[in-house]
């Protein structure tokens, strides 16, 4: 492996975090605008209180403006995305000109999307671009533990949400198994003892999504 | 003198520009790979792209042949120049340079005395500046010996020209330019006294971000901030994420000298490395440049490096400057008074296009108060005869119009010295302007150099 910084891998796990944030919360954003079209005007509200987040909106236009693309809105998609792109910047010498420019053109796709009156269809270009990002890392980046270093940060976020989003067990424990073998390639430092804990609390019959999420978020990082 | 317009038909020169501008490919892959600089404003830093010109400045084979010969004794000259300025200081001894020009200047460091860099290398990266007048004769405005910036927006517009617009380059017989990190990589290990090569950057924030992230991929250096590199036991050393301490061997950095080490420049600095320079003194690692080389890029004493070049190399110098006058001189001094109006006015210290003034754009008062200042401090200006300058077509809104440009050429100091054979060239967006900087709103252009 050649020399990296502690500061490059936090930013590589965070990179991957915020990715698959902007992935993520856009794919469940997608399904609820839909609800809101026609069926459901306050379907944002339950978003709100299922991501955790204030719900600070006044009706529905304000939350798909603000959500999707108000940089004053820390909660906000963009604002996610951005940090994405604040890690991914000082990246380059890390993942490639070619994987970094995926993200800057999910930053443009998300600035277009905000232009138009159908943001399902411009924020579809957002996330396709973030998926060639993450197929462009797998692909170009030639130093394996930097690319387990932004799966990982991916993988964390995904259980993350998806016990937030109280999902079907089932698929949490796919992400997890992939996370549990995923995670020692990384070379990361991470709390072993939490790992196998989140490894038994997904095996549970009633999985207890409170505590998954409590300890997933001090997996990696500051709280070791 | 070749022009696009000697190897493009007419309708290549307008229709086939037209469309290849018209079809936005070349302004969408320069946001993509996000092609930008970092510019201050209203204390906001903003990142803009940095404006394109698709039609290249062109350089037939002879013409760069000339160039060529040209930088390379110009910068050897520089670089005995530093080397004996920090020795022995043979060429103010025997009156060729009056010493207040060397000791007086901001770019003179009394901590470089004595110091003799790996390889004996001061300059190893120049970026000179010249500009062609009308007459077809090139001229050096500048020479920029210590962080000269800009050869990776050549290098990756011409990648992207090459995508967006193959047929532009078929059958023209361009050299390419996309061997720059190459160049780079060879000039960097050249004196690397062991261990890894690192680019230095002050961060994200700095102008030519994208130029440090860029090289580093490019060249396979590892890019650092300061706080990543550490001096111990007389070495320097890159801390990595398991805190293992991997050893440099030469650091290209691309912050400024007085920034470089707080112990032995600005103690305020936060961007540097402590006590690094202790160890570049022992020759435990290399600087790329070498501290100290604003003593030869001052404005002021650029008028003496054609005198550099008869002393060391005992030779003719084969580019010539601009017509200088240094008001130090009192004939000069008269003959700058008498001729203010048709001169150039440049503050030795400035750099960026800025302190330049043009004696014909001045009121009268403004004038007056101008010559009282060249009175009272006239080591601090030098004066230039206006070149006026080959014009080089853009393309803007459909219309190909005339601007000034200047080019700058990048002179590598391996082995042996090395000229890119490119270069940036810059030009002014504004139709009355003579400043060309990106940092006053000017656009760049690729630099072809035939290769027959």
């Amino acid at each position: 492996m050649g020399i990296i910084s502690v500061e490059n891998t936090d930013r590589l796990y965070w990179l991957g975090r915020y990715t698959e944030r902007v992935y993520t919360t856009i794919k469940v954003f997608e399904s609820r605008f839909d609800s809101m079209i026609d069926i459901d005007d306050l379907e944002y509200e339950k978003f709100c209180e299922s991501q955790d987040i204030p719900n600070i909106y006044k009706s529905k236009e304000d939350f798909v403006a603000r959500y999707c693309f108000s940089l004053e809105d820390e909660n906000s998609i963009i604002s996610n995305l951005m940090r994405a792109y604040d890690n991914a910047i000082v990246l380059r010498e890390e993942i490639g000109s070619e994987s970094l420019s995926y993200i800057q053109l999910a930053v443009y796709a998300m600035n277009q999307a905000s232009l138009g009156r159908s943001p399902l269809i411009g924020l579809q270009h957002v996330t396709d671009n973030i998926a060639a990002f993450w197929g462009m890392t797998d692909d170009d980046i030639e130093e394996s533990s930097i690319r387990n270093m932004i799966r990982v940060g991916k993988l964390v976020e995904r259980i993350d949400l998806y016990s937030r989003l109280k999902v079907f067990p089932e698929r949490i424990r796919k992400e997890t198994r992939r996370l549990t073998n995923r995670i020692d390639k990384s070379t990361m430092r991470y709390d072993h003892k939490r790992m196998a804990h989140v490894n038994y609390l997904v095996q549970l019959d009633d999985l207890p999504y409170e505590t998954l999420t409590d300890e997933i978020e001090k997996l990696v990082g500051d709280e070791l | 003198m070749t022009t696009y317009a000697d190897i493009f038909s007419k309708k290549e020169r307008v229709e086939d520009m037209e469309i290849y501008a018209g079809s936005g490919a070349v302004n969408e892959q320069l946001a993509r790979y996000g092609v930008k600089f970092g510019i201050y404003k209203n204390n906001e830093f903003k990142e803009q792209l940095f404006p394109f010109d698709m039609i290249p400045r062109i350089i037939d084979k002879d013409e760069f042949t000339y160039l060529e010969k040209g930088l390379k004794q110009r910068v050897v000259a520089l670089n005995c120049f530093i080397n004996d300025i920090y020795g022995d200081k043979h060429i103010v001894r025997d009156g060729i340079i009056p010493e207040e020009f060397i000791y007086a200047g901001s770019g003179y460091l009394p901590q470089c005395d004595g110091i003799k860099p790996p390889k004996g290398i001061y300059a190893h990266i120049a970026g000179i500046d010249l500009v062609q007048a009308k007459d077809g004769d090139w001229y050096v405005l500048e020479d920029n010996l210590r962080i000269p910036s800009g050869a990776s927006y050549p290098m990756i517009a011409r990648m992207i020209s090459r995508r967006s617009s193959p047929d532009l380059f078929t059958g023209k017989h361009v050299e390419d330019n996309r061997n720059y990190a190459a160049m780079l990589r060879r000039t960097m290990d050249h004196v690397n006294v062991g261990g890894h090569t690192v680019i230095l950057t002050p961060g994200r924030y700095n102008a030519a971000y994208f130029e440090h992230s860029y090289l580093a991929e490019k060249t396979g250096a590892h890019l650092a901030s300061g706080h990543e590199l550490i001096v111990e036991n007389d070495h320097l050393y890159f801390i990595d994420y398991s805190g293992r301490k991997e050893r440099v061997g030469a650091v290209y950095r691309r912050i400024s000298d007085e920034y470089l080490d707080p112990m032995t420049f600005r103690k305020d600095s936060v961007i540097g490395i402590p006590h690094i320079f202790d160890i570049y003194r022992k020759g435990n690692v290399a600087l790329i440049n070498a501290p100290g080389n604003g003593v030869a890029d001052d404005k002021g004493i650029y008028y003496f490096v054609p005198k550099m070049v008869k002393y060391y190399l005992e030779e003719e110098p084969i580019l010539q400057n601009a017509p200088t006058y240094l008001p130090y001189y009192k004939e000069d001094m008269k003959y700058v008074l008498e001729n203010f109006d048709k001169l150039v006015l440049k503050d030795v210290a400035e750099a960026g296009g800025y302190g330049v003034v043009f004696g014909n754009k001045m009121t009268s008062e403004e004038k007056e108060n101008f010559k009282t200042m060249l009175k009272n401090e006239p080591r601090r200006f030098i004066a230039q005869e206006v070149i006026d300058f080959l014009d080089i077509d853009i393309m803007e809104k459909h219309e190909l119009l005339p601007r000034k440009a200047d080019l700058r050429a990048f002179v590598l100091m391996g082995e042996e010295p090395m000229v890119w054979k490119s270069g940036l060239t810059r030009f002014s967006r504004n139709p009355d302007s003579f400043i060309v900087n990106s940092s006053q709103g000017g656009g760049f252009k690729d630099t072809w150099v035939l290769s027959q």
